[in-house]
């Protein structure tokens, strides 16, 4: 029968565990964690009720939620929220996997490769945004240069004041900036798989496309569901390099969630309203929150395929 | 022994790293690196205390930095008050980083400021005591000789219910149309038009005759509606705000928008244009692609030295009107002022530097290197125009004024330049954009009115040809 400990026999052991030494470590993080995350989350439901301009605050009740719900350009920007997320999804998610699994061959090269693919990865996205603005323009724009060369177009295109096309100029962006992360991801979990598998079913005479549906696919597939969730709630929450590109598009056409609440913070064409804005960055957050919540529930399955 | 003993010390350093990266929060973003000695400079007649007097100044422009720097470099040699001036240039989200700056306690002792400044509100700065009033400083009997200063104070632009807080010691003219002569010519037209739709017709022919390679009129994507329409619509009598009632009113604008829109029917537009940035359209501009142009007297200074135009003659024009005849003033905006921070430790040398940038020595290299025009008539009588370049031909005409500052209101959505403009685009009728603004304008301004934010502006004697000269009242509901 377990008698009960007294307070200092109880200190001596879990000294002797080492409780103190393992929350002594872990307080730095926390105490960071706290303080930048924690606090900020808390300070913005000081300014929910109120009208907000960075110097005085005005209470004004509800008024911010019923400017919410009858505010068409905000929920046009959540409709192109989902539209952006879902262009850069279905292309990024399939070529990082095909990069991987082609360079996971030890083939002469592949490492210089690897290294090419993952190095947009390394530079900023303002920065990289910069450039293909340059590359995008319509005067004096490399690419447009390029295809009136090659005789593929007669007038240069309009890749970033158009409203149909922006959209897909903006996803190759966010593809060419993604891709090498994912990869490297992806390389990362196709190393767990071991090789006697592969060299089985080569036996059992499966060829390459095969042996990648049925081998390296199920295999892939926690490391999958947490990439996934990776990449979604950031194809989510992506605006850097939207806000550099086109800064919301012709006429809002490209403008995202959380361009429109930036806009509404430090933009040049209104004082600050953060009042506003705090309403809106809570509700983002509970959208990104559900569909988190909704993948969750419908990749739970993939735990159980190993 | 010995790893135990390196694990203390690394942790040891890593605690120390986080703490004093938490309690850094000032010191880290100065600009540049000193914080020099600072002594009170408020003793006159006693001896000079040990050391100098920092006086750090921030100002938005870059484009008159050359000048500027090789004046302070001057000031700092040969001043007998002990006074070092340190300026930093600070073009991106000027408002904003004055306001993080006051909050954290890392705020200049002088900010330049000019009228129209993205993001800036005179009046919440004023109210939030960021600024030091400058009445008394201002009577000062040779600032006043040289600046005028009693002559320039507009509410709401420089002044807040009585307070000076600048005084301009330049400005920007009102807009202007620069124009490709050779192009105008080649379409057959001698003289410039100053109707809109002469203007409309002149950029038709010009598309007509270039054949494809060249076009009539060009726009960019920032703030198009301001860059020269705004200032047909000033002159033609229409303006956004209703003074006399003191509420806002859109109507006016119709037939401008619809006169606009036909430069797009027309194809009379550089393709493109529309979604580039201004300097974009201005190296096409040098480069002959289009005839027609507009923005204020800076085309000055970027057409000679930004952007040199080689290939062809450019002119300047007056902006047309609805009809040819002018009825209302076109509003100019006083530039290259300086305001004191609340926060300053050494206001009395501080105030210095001010006199400084507007004496007379300063201003007379300043404009007449063509940096901005004079706004004083003392300086005007003073420089010598002709080393001014084509600023000059920027000059101001009789029917420029500073209008009373409009009521500064939340809007929810766009403001009405990009509304105005989507509908010249033919995005929205003119008829919807015009009830839309009035709506949206006219809710925030009674909206922010019963909070006491803002104070509704009347001037029930307004006169669109000398705007400034009416009774000002302002009313709380």
């Amino acid at each position: 029968m377990k008698e009960k400990l007294s307070f200092g026999e109880r200190l001596q052991k879990s000294a002797s565990r080492g409780d103190f030494s393992s929350a002594l470590m872990l307080l730095p993080a926390v105490f960071l964690l706290a303080v930048i995350s924690i606090y900020p989350f808390c300070w913005l439901f000081r300014y929910i009720f109120y009208d907000y301009n960075g110097f005085t605050a005005y209470y004004i009740g509800f008024k911010n939620f019923t400017r919410m719900f009858q505010d068409a350009v905000f929920w046009r920007s959540v409709l192109h929220t989902f539209e952006y997320a879902i262009m850069k999804l279905i292309i990024i998610l399939p070529l990082s996997l095909l990069l991987a699994v082609l360079l996971n061959q030890k083939i002469k090269g592949s490492g210089i490769f690897r290294g090419i693919y993952f190095m947009p990865t390394v530079i900023s996205s303002a920065v990289y945004s910069l450039i293909f603005g340059f590359i995008f323009a319509v005067y004096n724009g490399v690419l447009n240069a390029y295809l009136q060369k090659l005789g593929m177009i007669h007038s240069p295109i309009d890749w970033l004041g158009s409203a149909s096309i922006v959209m897909i100029s903006i996803v190759i962006v966010a593809v060419w900036g993604g891709f090498g992360n994912y990869m490297i991801l992806f390389m990362s979990g196709l190393s767990s798989i071991s090789e006697e598998i592969y060299e089985s079913c080569k036996m059992d005479g499966a060829n390459g496309v095969q042996s990648f549906f049925y081998i390296t696919l199920p295999m892939l597939s926690p490391v999958l569901k947490v990439i996934l969730m990776l990449a979604i709630t950031t194809a989510l929450k992506d605006y850097e390099s939207i806000l550099v590109l086109t800064n919301g598009g012709p006429n809002s056409r490209s403008e995202v969630m959380f361009t429109y609440i930036y806009k509404l913070i430090f933009g040049s064409q209104t004082t600050p309203q953060i009042g506003y804005a705090t309403v809106l960055s809570v509700m983002a957050a509970l959208i990104i929150g559900v569909i988190t919540a909704v993948y969750m529930y419908f990749a739970r399955k993939l735990d159980d395929v190993v | 022994m010995k790893k135990r003993v390196l694990s203390f010390m690394m942790a040891g350093i890593l605690a120390a790293a986080s703490l004093s990266a938490c309690s850094g929060q000032g010191s880290a973003t100065e600009t540049t690196g000193s914080a020099g000695q600072t002594t009170a400079g408020e003793t006159k007649g006693e001896s000079k205390a040990a050391g100098e007097t920092v006086i750090k100044v921030w100002t938005n422009d870059r484009h008159d930095s050359e000048y500027v720097d090789q004046k302070i470099d001057e000031f700092n040699k040969t001043n007998d008050k002990g006074i070092k001036i340190e300026m930093t240039v600070v073009t991106d989200d000027y408002a904003n980083m004055l306001s993080m700056a006051y909050s954290s306690g890392t705020a200049p002792d002088i900010a330049g400021i000019s009228a129209g400044q993205s993001g800036f509100d005179l009046k919440t700065f004023a109210d939030a005591k960021i600024l030091e009033p400058l009445n008394d400083k201002i009577k000062d009997a040779d600032y006043e000789k040289v600046t005028e200063a009693s002559k320039l104070q507009y509410e709401g632009i420089n002044m807040i219910d009585g307070n000076v807080y600048w005084i301009p010691t330049g400005m920007r003219s009102g807009v202007r149309m620069e124009y490709n002569k050779d192009l105008v010519k080649a379409a057959g037209v001698t003289e410039f038009p100053n109707t809109l739709s002469g203007v409309v017709d002149l950029a038709k022919k010009v598309t007509d005759n270039g054949g494809g390679k060249t076009y009539g009129i060009a726009f960019t994507s920032s703030v198009p509606f301001i860059r020269w329409i705004e200032g047909t619509c000033e002159t033609s009598g229409i303006y956004r705000y209703d003074y006399k009632n003191g509420k806002f009113s859109f109507d006016g604008y119709k037939p401008v928008i619809e006169a606009c829109n036909q430069f797009i029917k027309d194809n009379s537009v550089l393709p493109g244009s529309v979604s580039q940035g201004v300097d974009a359209m201005r190296a096409q501009f040098a480069e002959g692609a289009f005839a027609l142009w507009g923005n204020a007297s800076q085309e000055a200074g970027v057409f000679t030295d930004q952007f040199p135009v080689t290939k062809f003659d450019w002119g300047v024009s007056t902006v047309p009107t609805l009809d040819g005849q002018v009825k209302g003033a076109l509003s100019i905006q006083p530039q290259k002022g300086y305001m004191m921070l609340s926060s300053s430790k050494n206001k009395e040398a501080a105030w210095e530097v001010i006199k400084f940038f507007s004496s007379e020595d300063f201003l007379k290299g300043y404009l007449e290197g063509g940096y901005c025009l004079p706004i004083s008539s003392y300086m005007s009588g003073v420089i010598d125009t002709t080393k001014t370049g084509r600023l000059a031909d920027f000059k101001l005409q009789d029917y420029e004024s500073v209008y009373p500052a409009v009521p500064a209101v939340a809007i929810q959505g766009d403001d009405y330049v990009a509304t105005l403009w989507n509908a010249i685009l033919g995005n929205v009728s003119a008829d919807d954009a015009i009830k839309d603004l009035n709506k949206r304008y006219n809710e925030a301004l009674d909206n922010d009115v019963s909070m006491g934010k803002i104070k509704r502006l009347v001037i029930k004697d307004f006169d669109s040809m000398h705007p400034n000269a009416g009774t000002i009242e302002y009313s709380d509901k």
